[in-house]
């Protein structure tokens, strides 16, 4: 277990520095150069070359790195030219506000979909199954955005029952006080979520089902329910976390799609009105704390995986 | 062992013309079609067959647990006086683990991975006896110590995976047993372990069964399990029982035609060790369609016109008494043929005491064996003219090879401390092949028995030591050389079907390695490729087709023809018949001595089964924990072992007789990890003589009784053989 | 009883050779009949999308605001016109031509970049595949939806630019399947066979490993392609796709997210269906690809 968590923490780390190479490389790929995306498009040559000799532009590209990267661990992601903030504090606002609207995504979509899952696999083969496999094929090839398009032509122009823009308020508090506000972008979100998740739960709980144990808890004389239950859920659940883990990067992409939708006051609305407006700080900084935030997620549930599972958990 | 003919009371267990249908998705499986067999309380019954023939269908009908399509379409199960074929599922959720324990093959899978022992252990308490958690877990507790696992309070804690495969069989004997059931169904319950483990857990079974009580239902398809376990043994074949007969009686003098050819294929029974073994042809027949006739008759040497139109009932005969039946030699054996066309049963009086009819020896063959006749005698075919020629020519040299793994391969652990973590998979083996002869290496698994076979065909290099073939050294071998070499020594796999590409038809896969080493033209290769098929036994039409629509002993005909292809003078040959059938196991032994003979072929022969090697072998070595023991010529060897450990292993054996006497002490305890092997000689941990100087000084290798047969050994078991 | 060739399936000699893998897994696949249905509704969509012009030629090129926004059923505009008078089946037809071109051409080259890339980093293993993989991560941690705006709003995207932008994000997830493929097939007991007999790395990967990945690439390939037809619309809908007057699905449905409030569906419902099917065709395909690849490799019921 030890070993495990010092392995898959030093992967990660390596992950996180070879994100920050992404971006930086991302950075000089700018039409411009850096100080032109820095500075913004009005900038004269003079500031241009000023700016490039102060921030040590001029320098060979892995001492910039070295620069780049210590500038990154003070927590300076540069400074919005549109906005006239520093990245990082229109990070510290708007990050928690996107984790809010994908952790509410990720919970509905483990409520429904864990039950559908076992469900299908109960049922397999009869009506429920293909009716529920044949919507799973149907959410996964729907788009995000025409997903949200479609319920809000729904429910909020024809049936008005939930409105088409999310809450607007500037705490979090105030998003999670405006809960018909987050219906639609929270049920937009989900879909795709459940889709996935519930075709795992199914065959993963048809795969527990024919296993061995299986047979050996029905040789105890346990009732098929019970078996479910207290045998198969477990072993079907533990590596949910680990899909979890690797569907971060989806959910983060829907949330960039959702949030500019409904006008969702988080980092992927941020995102989005930067690259209307080429505003490269923001864009860039935005794309490192995602990057990270994958990172770190998906380690966690990997650490949550091999605590759940003993057979990992018990291997020193 | 009780006497089964003494045994009265009322039966537990009936099972009546039990039919058992499988549909599948275009086809629907007979799986059963006409099994009956009874069991008294405390009796215990062997179910034997041969993979596919619907013993563990049985089994798991009794509990109603056929797999998904299964159901059963006919019969009856009487267990107790309730019907178990027609109870609804609550009925049988209480009698499921409650009054009939089960055990299956594999206690890894078997056993919830993510629940701990006390709690799988306990869990039929709930169910079943209504005890509250904390007693359940202390009553899990006593029968673990009763199942003889060591520190069973600590053991509740764990899960399956910290334990080893021996242990976890405990276990899961224990979860079967809990609820102290007057039945417990063994299905294959030692067939993933270990020899020594084998015998441990079967001495374990029988003797829970006369301290509890209970009667024994053990289905195997390895009649050396059987021979000293059980009271009576039922035969079956294709779905049926074919013959039912106290054990004795069944092992002295089989009468279906198809347990005498079981028997006659078995290596522990060949007459020597140069006479070919008795062999079935062909395959069992398909369960999908239901032939008219005996199921046998297409594979029987003595079938006849009517065997193959009509089904001989299963009937049984009074057991003659034993002086008519050693004087009555002329006269032609009572048959049962009573009532051929009737149901199996029908003719049996319902009313009939249960002992008289239980001891008969019944079968359902028109033309059995003639008790007086020697059953194996007559069917083994007759020894080949000429007895092999071996050269005193050395092929193959091992010196002191030596092969450690590292125990983690991670590439942040400093270079330092990695070295010293590694696993000892062979340890200092020396060892010569003659040209033309069979060398036999037995052990346990993880003995270092496919590593070094490994080594020897240069799938790994060896840590320390020298591999010298016709006296060239193999690690100083350049490209070029090391290329022309591997036509020298081929691999035959265990599992032939992994080793041939599926992508790929069995002409491709044949010519691949004159293609590699650049054999011949096109024309020269399809007409070695004919011969090879040839040799091995197959139709040459073979070469369309793919692997996949071959059965396991076609393959292993396959993998044998593709390791001949370059005309080898070594063949290392990795459990080759382990996966097989008894009766194909025979064929595949037959074709690789024939082959031997013709080619001159060496082999050498890894296998952990002691009656196989006995068998094929000409010199044997035994291999421990990653050293070789013993090694000297098979008569020696198995005669008048110097080791031990090889002691142990030929007592620990299961021997296909029932008169065997259990001999000595068969080996207790564990094999320790290679990663930390025990100090000096490694067997002292488990060696009855071990003595002090033991953990001190790893013994040489030396020849205390006959120039040739070596023993790594402080303490041989010289003087015991000489007294 | 001596040793006789066992009879068995391949002893019957009179019959016809089995038919090849290749046929066989066809066979499998159009037992599928929602794979087939796929097949199906790809070949339909694809013949409106290139052919329907040539029965309903409309100009997509020239706004005509007099005719904007007409409701379908409109003489001569079946499916109404949209916010700039362009005829919607028609503009439904060439938006499709580029969310299909695009898509097609961007999945089956990050199919090849992904293949080569995984089959390398696998079959060679050790540190070079460690390394190799750790990049994969680390582009994988990046949302590809957050990767491909950055991009596309540093390049002007044209058809060609979309093409390799896409293809250079989605690479990353066949990279890394291929890899455990080949990371698998190495270890193989027919690859040391096949070692044993003398033979190299080439006749490995050339004979043996590729041969055998082949089915995990191709139906990889379709859920690429499929991946890479929504990566289109989510471009164009975040407005960074091909400028008009070109189009696609995805920009169609961009343009039309500004009239839901006045309840113009023909805007929306054409092009996001269309979406949808030609993405769930490609699933239907890769699904029905995959129980045919799987249904191949079976084993047959033997005597073991």
């Amino acid at each position: 277990m030890i070993r495990f968590l010092i392995k898959r923490t030093a992967q990660a780390a390596v992950v996180l520095l070879l994100v920050s190479v992404i971006v930086f490389v991302l950075l000089h790929q700018l039409p411009g150069g850096p100080a032109r995306a820095i500075l913004g498009p009005k900038a004269t040559p003079q500031a241009v070359e000023h700016f490039n000799h102060q921030q040590g532009y001029d320098r060979s590209l892995p001492l910039q790195y070295v620069q780049y990267l210590g500038r990154l661990l003070t927590g300076d992601l540069g400074e919005s030219y549109k906005l006239n903030q520093t990245v990082s504090s229109l990070l510290s606002d708007r990050l928690p506000k996107t984790l809010v609207l994908t952790g509410l995504a990720i919970a509905l979509a483990a409520v429904l979909a864990i039950p559908l899952g076992i469900l299908q696999a109960v049922r397999r083969g009869r009506a429920a199954d293909y009716l529920l496999t044949g919507l799973a094929f149907l959410a996964y090839a729907t788009p995000v955005f025409f997903l949200g398009l479609v319920l809000i032509l729904v429910f909020s122009q024809r049936l008005q029952l939930f409105p088409a823009e999310a809450p607007q308020a500037d705490t979090v508090g105030g998003i999670l006080g405006d809960l018909p506000g987050l219906v639609l972008p929270v049920v937009t979100m989900a879909l795709g979520v459940i889709a996935a998740f519930s075709r795992y739960m199914r065959s993963a709980v048809l795969d527990n089902l024919g296993e061995e144990y299986v047979r050996t808890a029905r040789a105890k004389g346990q009732s098929s329910a019970r078996i479910m239950a207290r045998h198969v859920l477990r072993n079907a659940l533990i590596p949910l976390a680990t899909l979890l883990g690797l569907y971060l990067p989806t959910l983060f992409s829907g949330a960039l799609v959702v949030e500019s939708m409904f006008n969702y006051p988080g980092m992927g609305l941020l995102f989005w009105n930067a690259a209307q407006g080429s505003d490269f700080p923001v864009l860039l900084g935005v794309t490192l704390v995602v990057g990270v935030a994958t990172v770190i997620g998906s380690l966690i549930t990997d650490i949550a995986y091999a605590v759940l599972d003993p057979r990992i958990r018990s291997v020193s | 062992m009780t006497d089964p003919t003494a045994s009265t009371g009322s039966l537990l267990l009936r099972v009546d013309d039990l039919h058992v249908e499988i549909a599948g998705r275009d086809r629907t499986v007979h799986a059963l079609d006409g099994v009956s067999l009874d069991l008294a309380p405390g009796e215990a019954l062997g179910i034997v067959g041969e993979s596919g023939c619907g013993k563990t269908m049985t089994a798991l009908s009794v509990l109603g647990l056929l797999p998904g399509g299964g159901r059963i379409t006919g019969g009856s199960i009487d267990f107790g006086g309730t019907d178990l074929a027609t109870a609804v599922e609550p009925v049988l959720r209480g009698v499921r683990g409650n009054s009939i324990g089960m055990v299956f093959q594999d206690p890894l899978t078997s056993l919830n991975p993510t629940m701990t022992i006390g709690a799988q252990v306990a869990e039929p308490l709930l169910l079943h006896k209504g005890l509250g958690k904390a007693e359940a877990w202390q009553r899990a507790e006593e029968m673990l110590r009763l199942v003889g696992l060591p520190t069973p309070g600590e053991r509740l804690k764990n899960y399956p995976h910290q334990l080893s495969g021996g242990m976890r069989q405990r276990v899961a004997i224990a979860m079967a047993l809990i609820c102290e059931p007057q039945l417990l169904i063994a299905d294959e319950p030692t067939t993933a372990l270990d020899v020594t483990t084998q015998a441990q857990i079967l001495e374990l079974i029988d003797d829970l069964r006369s301290r509890l009580g209970m009667a024994l239902i053990l289905v195997t398809h390895d009649l050396g399990v059987i021979a000293r376990r059980v009271d009576r043994v039922a035969v079956m074949y294709a779905g049926k029982t074919v013959e039912r007969a106290g054990v004795r009686t069944l092992f002295a003098a089989p009468r279906h035609r198809y347990t005498q050819a079981l028997f006659a294929a078995l290596p522990e029974r060949a007459a020597d060790e140069s006479q070919p073994l008795a062999t079935i042809p062909g395959l069992p027949p398909s369960l999908v369609t239901r032939p008219a006739g005996c199921r046998f008759a297409p594979r029987c040497g003595f079938a006849t016109g009517e065997c193959r139109e009509t089904e001989p009932a299963l009937s049984e005969v009074v057991p003659p008494l034993p002086a008519a039946s050693r004087n009555g030699d002329s006269a032609p054996a009572p048959g049962p043929r009573t009532a051929p066309h009737g149901p199996a049963t029908g003719d049996t009086p319902e009313g009939r005491a249960g002992a008289a009819r239980r001891g008969a020896h019944a079968f359902a063959c028109f033309h059995p064996v003639d008790p007086a006749v020697d059953p194996i005698a007559e069917v083994v075919p007759a020894a080949p003219a000429a007895p092999p020629s071996r050269a005193d020519e050395t092929l193959l040299a091992l010196t002191d090879v030596t092969k450690d793994y590292p125990l983690h391969s991670n590439p942040f652990a400093l270079r330092g401390r990695s070295a010293a973590a590694v696993v000892s998979a062979v340890a200092g083996v020396s060892l010569t092949v003659r040209r033309g002869e069979t060398f036999g290496i037995v052990g346990e698994s993880g003995c270092g028995k496919s590593t070094l076979g490994r080594l020897v065909v240069g799938m790994e290099e060896p840590t320390r030591g020298t591999v010298r073939f016709a006296d060239r050294d193999i690690a100083a071998l350049d490209r070029r050389a090391l290329r022309a070499h591997r036509r020298e020594v081929q691999l035959m796999f265990q599992d032939s079907y992994a080793s041939m590409d599926p992508r790929m038809r069995v002409g491709a896969i044949l010519r691949e390695p004159l293609v590699i080493q650049g054999i011949g033209d096109r024309a020269g290769q399809n007409a070695r490729i004919a011969g090879l098929l040839d040799d091995v036994g197959l139709p040459r039409g073979a070469v369309d087709r793919y692997p996949h629509e071959f059965s396991g002993g076609q393959r292993q005909r396959l993998g044998l023809a593709r390791a001949l292809a370059l005309s080898p003078s070594l063949v290392v040959a990795d459990e080759p018949v382990s996966a097989l059938d008894v009766s194909v196991q025979a064929q595949i032994l037959n074709l690789m001595r024939d082959l031997q003979r013709e080619k001159g072929l060496a082999y050498l022969f890894i296998s952990h089964d002691l009656a196989v090697v006995r068998h094929l072998a000409d010199t044997v070595g035994v291999m421990y924990l990653g050293k070789l023991v013993e090694t000297g010529p098979a008569a020696s060897v198995f005669d008048a072992p110097l080791h031990p450990y090889t002691r142990g292993l030929l007592d620990t054996a299961e021997q296909p007789d029932p008169a065997a006497e259990a001999a000595g002490a068969p080996l207790g305890g564990e094999t320790p990890s290679a990663a930390h092997p025990p100090s000096g000689c490694r067997f002292r941990t488990r060696c009855p003589a071990a003595q002090e100087i033991c953990a001190r000084i790893e013994p040489a290798p030396a020849e205390p009784a006959a120039p040739g047969h070596r023993v790594a050994c402080h303490f041989p078991l010289v003087a015991a053989a000489g007294r | 009883m001596t040793a006789t060739a066992a009879g068995a399936p391949a002893a019957d000699e009179t019959a016809v050779p089995t038919p090849s893998l290749a046929r066989r897994t066809l066979a499998v696949f159009t037992r599928n009949k929602l794979a087939l249905a796929g097949a199906v509704v790809l070949v339909a969509l694809s013949a409106f999308c290139f052919l329907g012009p040539l029965f309903h030629p409309t100009d997509q090129v020239h706004t005509d605001l007099g005719q904007a926004n007409l409701a379908p059923g409109s003489p001569g505009h079946p499916l109404g016109t949209t916010d700039l008078g362009y005829d919607m089946l028609g503009r439904l037809m060439t938006g499709g031509r580029t969310s299909l071109e695009v898509g097609l051409a961007a999945g089956l080259l990050a199919t090849f970049i992904g293949t080569v890339y995984g089959s390398v980093a696998g079959y060679f293993g050790g540190w070079l595949d460690a390394a190799m993989m750790r990049i994969t991560d680390a582009a994988l941690a990046i949302p590809a939806l957050f990767l491909l705006v950055v991009v596309a709003a540093i390049v002007t995207p044209s058809k060609p630019v979309l093409i390799l932008i896409i293809a250079s994000v989605a690479w990353l997830s066949p990279a890394r399947l291929i890899r455990g493929e080949a990371l698998a097939l190495r270890s193989r007991d027919y690859i040391h066979a096949m070692r044993l007999m003398g033979g190299g790395g080439a006749r490995a990967v050339f004979r043996h490993i590729v041969p055998n990945a082949i089915g995990t690439v191709v139906v990889n390939a379709t859920f690429q392609i499929a991946d890479a037809i929504l990566y289109v619309a989510y471009l164009s809908f975040l407005g960074l796709s091909i400028p008009p007057p070109a189009a696609d699905w995805g920009s169609m449905l961009s343009a039309g997210i500004t009239y839901t409030q006045v309840g113009y569906w023909w805007l929306i419902f054409p092009p996001g269906i269309a979406i949808v099917l030609v993405v769930a065709a490609f699933n239907f395909i890769g699904d029905g690809l995959r129980d045919a690849f799987d249904v191949r490799l079976q084993k047959s019921g033997g005597n073991r």
